[in-house]
């Protein structure tokens, strides 16, 4: 069942976030800026934080599955968004039993874990020629509005997911 | 599952990366259809879109009807002063057409590249990754839709079909073209033939597309209008595509490359038509077949 509701949650931030390309005003979202939203990378970064304790590696297993759906339905080169997505969950895994798990922890863990995430796209994406961009373009135009928007999103969603991911987590250990 | 991670976790790291080498692989190659798996993914995506994106359309809609009737009576104004012009201008038509007509009767010539049926379909979502410059339409193979169509809206030419699923399929727009989509196509110009040349791709820093290959002694001029010649075998001819806005020589100095400014706002879709040529398209597999014979 709680598996369920996360994959739910996930599937409507998925679709959302290909819709607020076409549907949010064009000036904002086609500025000179390439704001890639990673909601769906978001989530499965409260999971890790919040869900996950120190043997339990779900987020794994929802970035694999749900950067396999981003990379079919929004890219369509299979495994680059499932990979990122998947090494970036268990990075933040390994990184938040350094941490508190409070606000500003993991708002920094979120900062980085978009744009380590971010970067490993733009690494994939130059080797087999998706992109054309240098460093200098890529960390100006992509990387920095990315990581901004995404941190933002963060701090919204922390609070309405925080306390339920945690009781979910509580559900799932003592089941 | 704790060791899984942990004691191996070099396996991991190399199984992965094994993985991502063959998954890129796969999906990356020239591909003429999508597997069973992607499109039934696709599809199902597709109707989840499809619930969420239909109550944003709604308001969306009524938005846009409102600004329309503020702006009412400015545009009656206008369009009234333009109504006398279009009179001459349809009688013009038809009669041209009619010449047409009978011009190819006489010569039993019925077909033509430029006919074609729209098959109407909205925009459902577009790609969240600005590098692909992709949108989700809710029309797929069961409405007649197949990779390689040309996809259109009034204002002109926006893309083509990158694949298409059961019922909902994905269109690659003209500002993520490169040199393996070329489109085929004239330059009109008043008083003179066309102009050939091949649209090869797109300059993201300008927002315009490059039109290649025109020969030297071509002299185009700033607002020519760029059209499909249809000679690339899958869309018909006379499709919109832009303006011709730069002209300039060519690296080689062999031949011209002009800047076209599209007539089509490739950021704000939200209804499009994907056309259906007509006469048939030669295909790979019949030319094979062909050579066998």
């Amino acid at each position: 069942m709680i598996r369920f509701s996360i994959s739910v949650f996930m599937v409507i931030f998925l679709v959302l976030q290909g819709m607020a390309m076409s549907l949010l005003p064009a000036k904002i979202v086609y500025s000179e800026l390439l704001v890639t939203p990673h909601w769906v990378l978001c989530l499965i970064m409260i999971i890790a934080i919040f869900f996950d304790k120190d043997d339990m590696y779900h987020s794994v297993w929802y970035g694999l599955l749900f950067g396999l759906l981003i990379d079919v339905v929004y890219t369509g080169v299979l495994g680059v968004y499932m990979v990122t997505y998947a090494m970036t969950a268990y990075v933040i895994h390994g990184m938040q039993k350094w941490f508190h798990a409070n606000f500003i922890a993991s708002v920094l863990l979120a900062v980085f874990g978009v744009a380590i995430a971010d970067m490993l796209l733009y690494v994939i994406y130059s080797f087999v020629q998706v992109t054309a961009m240098d460093w200098g373009d890529y960390t100006t135009l992509r990387l920095l509005p990315t990581v901004l928007a995404n941190a933002v999103f963060f701090v919204l969603l922390y609070p309405l997911f925080k306390n339920r991911v945690e009781q979910w987590s509580d559900r799932w250990q003592s089941a | 599952m704790p060791s899984l991670f942990r004691r191996k976790r070099l396996m991991t790291v190399l199984i992965g990366f094994i993985i991502l080498v063959a998954l890129i692989g796969f999906s990356m190659r020239d591909r003429s259809e999508l597997s069973v798996p992607e499109k039934f993914l696709q599809d199902s995506v597709g109707w989840v879109q499809t619930v969420f994106h239909s109550p944003v359309q709604l308001v969306d809609n009524a938005y846009q009807n409102i600004q329309d009737m503020l702006n009412v009576y400015e545009q009656n104004e206008v369009l009234k002063t333009r109504l006398d012009e279009y009179k001459g201008l349809i009688q013009e038509n038809q009669q041209v057409e009619n010449d047409n007509q009978e011009l190819r009767d006489t010569l039993d010539k019925t077909e033509s590249m430029r006919d074609y049926t729209p098959i109407q379909g909205t925009v459902i979502a577009r790609s969240s990754d600005r590098w692909f410059e992709q949108m989700t339409i809710n029309k797929g193979e069961e409405h007649g839709v197949e990779k390689d169509m040309a996809v259109i809206t009034s204002e002109g030419m926006v893309g083509k079909i990158e694949s298409a699923g059961a019922f909902h399929s994905n269109v690659q727009l003209l500002s993520g073209f490169d040199e393996s989509n070329k489109i085929s196509s004239w330059v009109v110009r008043e008083d003179e033939d066309n102009a050939f040349g091949l649209i090869e791709g797109y300059d993201s820093e300008s927002g315009r597309l490059l039109l290649e290959g025109i020969s030297l002694d071509e002299e185009l001029e700033e607002g020519d209008v760029v059209m499909s010649s249809g000679m690339g075998g899958v869309f018909p001819s006379d499709l919109r595509i832009g303006t011709v806005e730069e002209v300039e020589n060519d690296r080689s100095g062999l031949t011209k490359t002009a800047y076209v400014e599209p007539f089509a706002d490739l950021f704000d879709i939200s209804h499009v038509m994907v056309v259906d040529r007509d006469m048939q398209t030669v295909s790979e597999e019949e030319l094979e077949e062909g050579d066998d014979q």
